[in-house]
């Protein structure tokens, strides 16, 4: 029991647990990081011999022998330099698993030690880029709520000790208590069963029909006209960067859609993509703060939706594309797709009919599937929307719908608003209507109510708090299996006791 | 203190101390003073003659304008100020303000991450201080400007107080 309840603030007194062995990331690790720099090392050295030797001079110039003892050693204590940098930032760096806490020590010259709880875990990503993979490592990001940088980076691990460390770190932070008598037993893997993935097709086709190809469209139409307007054939070269830049975009969205699988196991949602470098997702259950589902009116056509999440840990999405794919859900899919992935996030609906009110969230208007919508005296500020503007709450989570051609449906879960508030303007006073906010951590998904009805608004503002504040008491604990209504059957109980555990500490 | 349409009914709402209009006054001086002067030299190198360009009217114009809206905003103050409300309920805090754009926004205890106090220079001299509320949320923009130095004092162990005691997880 002590090994799963770390009590903040306390000095543990337990103790260290015989799993709490330090360990060290793979020997290769800083050579496949640091690869840019061996490899600027050997450019430097080799370019002026290979450029000699291509141009048929002897390699070795007249005034060779005397610079050749220098260059040799400055070469030598660079590389010396380089190398003996990786061995002893792999020698320093060192991680750990034990009472409920990861612990990573790094550095030599500026030491860091950090520690993240376990049962804080938001999300635990494998990334393998094409060089590690090529090797069979990969790295291993820990992510807990802090919407930077990810608490515990370990580059690089075996790909089957990170699989493991993946599975050791969620079987602590589910509420599994190693067994005492077997403490070098590792943690099974849990099981998992896929639920859907994007055949190439559909995303080469999402990629075509993207709101980007459209204005590729468009511009260049515009450049043919102007180029035929003007007379000047020139115009067209200085077209070739957008081009480059284009490809470039559609290769990196193509690199990271390609192969999309999700599955679901007793740790969470697993998702898994990429054509050259690889990255697996999980993310324990609950962990999902808002989700949103989105159509492009260009997508109208084939029925093809995109969900995006936010996840306390991944924060907002940059201008890398990185953390845009990791806050993607599900990429390009069809309705069924989609009601199998909100099955995932939402395990509860709270509604007997949950197929019927997603479908309106989607493409409903008016009241269908119990819709709030727009007052008729508000349809001047919202003139195409303001028939499918609107919310419906369910036992678990708060649906907002919007957009009539670019069309929106969020969910939040009750216990997961954080905050909300209540907007008015000038114009929205006019019109006796007011708009709704929900605040929820850092991501792609803001979820707005816009354009309500001053009561209704006002009478969601309350229903809404006294909802949060239910679901809030119910949640007692963030280790999953020791939730009240577990998500998914357990299915590895070394010991009986565990599922026992009813509050973490600080819960009240 | 006046209750708006979309303020939960039933609130009594708590006003900051009117001294904080004073702490606003200076913020208005600093940023809008600045702004009308910088913008009126050109309309005195252009009387002087040592400038040809711009043009007078427009010389006066831009000056002009700004300053009407300085004051526009410098006469809103005051209603500013009062319109700042705070009202502790048993599970939340609710935050309003705004007269033109309102907000009413409800903090629940239990989702507070931290409680932060600051005190800039003219606050410190009227005994004042801006209270910050924190969630997970970068969207939770609860602050409760001029408060009484005592009041946000007592504030701050409050909501912590409460929070302790409601804490879920994220």
């Amino acid at each position: 029991m002590t090994a799963n309840v770390p009590e903040a603030g306390a000095p543990s007194a337990v103790p260290v647990a015989p799993d709490g062995e330090w360990l060290r990331v793979h020997p290769a690790s800083p050579f496949v990081r640091g690869w840019v720099a061996l490899a600027a090392i050997g450019f430097f050295f080799g370019r002026d011999i290979f450029e000699r030797s291509l141009q048929g001079r002897p390699i070795f110039g007249e005034d060779f022998a005397g610079r050749a003892p220098w260059l040799v050693a400055g070469g030598g204590i660079v590389l010396v330099v380089t190398v003996v940098g990786f061995i002893l930032t792999w020698y320093f760096t060192k991680y750990q698993v034990s009472e409920g806490y990861v612990r990573v020590n790094s550095g030599f010259l500026f030491r860091q030690q950090r520690q993240a709880r376990l049962d804080r875990v938001q999300a635990i990503d494998i990334v393998q880029p094409l060089l590690a993979r090529i090797f069979g490592l990969a790295e291993l990001k820990f992510e807990v709520a802090d919407a930077g940088e990810s608490a515990v980076k370990l580059a690089y691990l075996r790909m089957d000790d990170a699989r493991q460390l993946r599975a050791t770190i969620l079987a602590r932070a589910a509420g599994v208590v190693p067994d005492p008598a077997r403490p070098q037993e590792a943690a099974p893997e849990a099981p998992e069963y896929p639920v859907l993935s994007v055949p190439p097709s559909r995303l080469i086709g999402s990629l075509l029909l993207s709101e980007q190809s459209f204005f590729v469209v468009v511009g260049g139409i515009a450049s043919v006209i102007l180029s035929v307007v003007t007379e000047n054939r020139g115009f067209f070269f200085y077209l070739i960067p957008a081009v480059l830049g284009l490809a470039a975009s559609y290769w990196g969205s193509f690199n990271k859609g390609y192969n999309f699988t999700a599955a679901i196991s007793p740790d969470g949602i697993r998702l898994r993509y990429g054509l050259l470098d690889t990255q697996a997702q999980t993310l324990p259950p609950g962990r999902i703060q808002a989700l949103k589902v989105a159509q492009s009116p260009l997508w109208r056509i084939f029925g093809w939706y995109r969900i995006q999440v936010n996840v306390a840990g991944y924060g907002a999405a940059g201008s890398n594309g990185e953390t845009a794919s990791r806050t993607t859900l599900l990429p390009v899919g069809k309705l069924p797709d989609v009601m199998s992935m909100l099955a995932l996030v939402l395990p509860d609906p709270g509604t007997p009919e949950p197929g019927k009110i997603i479908a309106a969230g989607l493409s409903g208007l008016n009241s269908d599937g119990g819709f709030v919508t727009t007052p008729r005296r508000g349809r001047f500020l919202a003139p195409l929307g303001w028939r499918r503007n609107g919310f419906a709450a369910t036992g678990t989570a708060l649906l907002i719908r919007s957009g009539r051609w670019w069309r929106e449906l969020v969910v939040v879960p009750h216990q997961r608003t954080q905050s909300m508030a209540l907007h008015q303007g000038p114009l929205a006073r006019r019109f006796g209507v007011a708009d709704v906010v929900l605040h929820t951590t850092a991501g792609p998904v803001s979820p707005r109510l816009t354009q309500a009805g001053l009561d209704e608004a006002r009478a969601l503002f309350d229903a809404q708090s006294a909802r949060a504040r239910l679901a809030r008491k119910r949640q007692t604990s963030e280790q999953w299996l020791a939730q009240v209504a577990p998500v998914v059957e357990p299915v590895d109980t070394p010991a009986p006791q565990q599922t026992l555990q009813q509050e973490g500490p600080q819960r009240g | 203190m006046r209750t708006e349409a979309i303020d939960p009914p039933g609130i009594s709402w708590q006003r900051v101390s009117p001294k904080y209009v004073t702490v606003r006054l200076v913020q208005w001086a600093i940023g809008n003073l600045v702004t009308v002067i910088v913008l009126t030299l050109p309309l005195v190198f252009v009387l002087l003659g040592w400038w040809r360009w711009p043009p007078l009217g427009l010389a006066i114009t831009v000056p002009a304008v700004t300053l009407v809206l300085a004051i526009w905003r410098l006469v809103l103050i005051p209603r500013q100020v009062r319109a700042i409300g705070y009202a502790e309920r048993d599970d939340d805090l609710l935050v309003r303000g705004g007269i033109f754009f309102q907000r009413t926004m409800a903090v629940p205890y239990g989702r507070m991450q931290y409680v932060d106090i600051g005190v800039g220079p003219v606050e410190r001299g009227l005994g004042l201080c801006t209270l910050k509320l924190h969630t997970a949320s970068p969207g939770t923009n609860a602050t409760i400007p001029g408060l009484p130095a005592a009041e946000g004092a007592r504030l701050r162990e409050q909501l912590a107080a409460r929070g302790e005691a409601r804490l879920a997880g994220l």
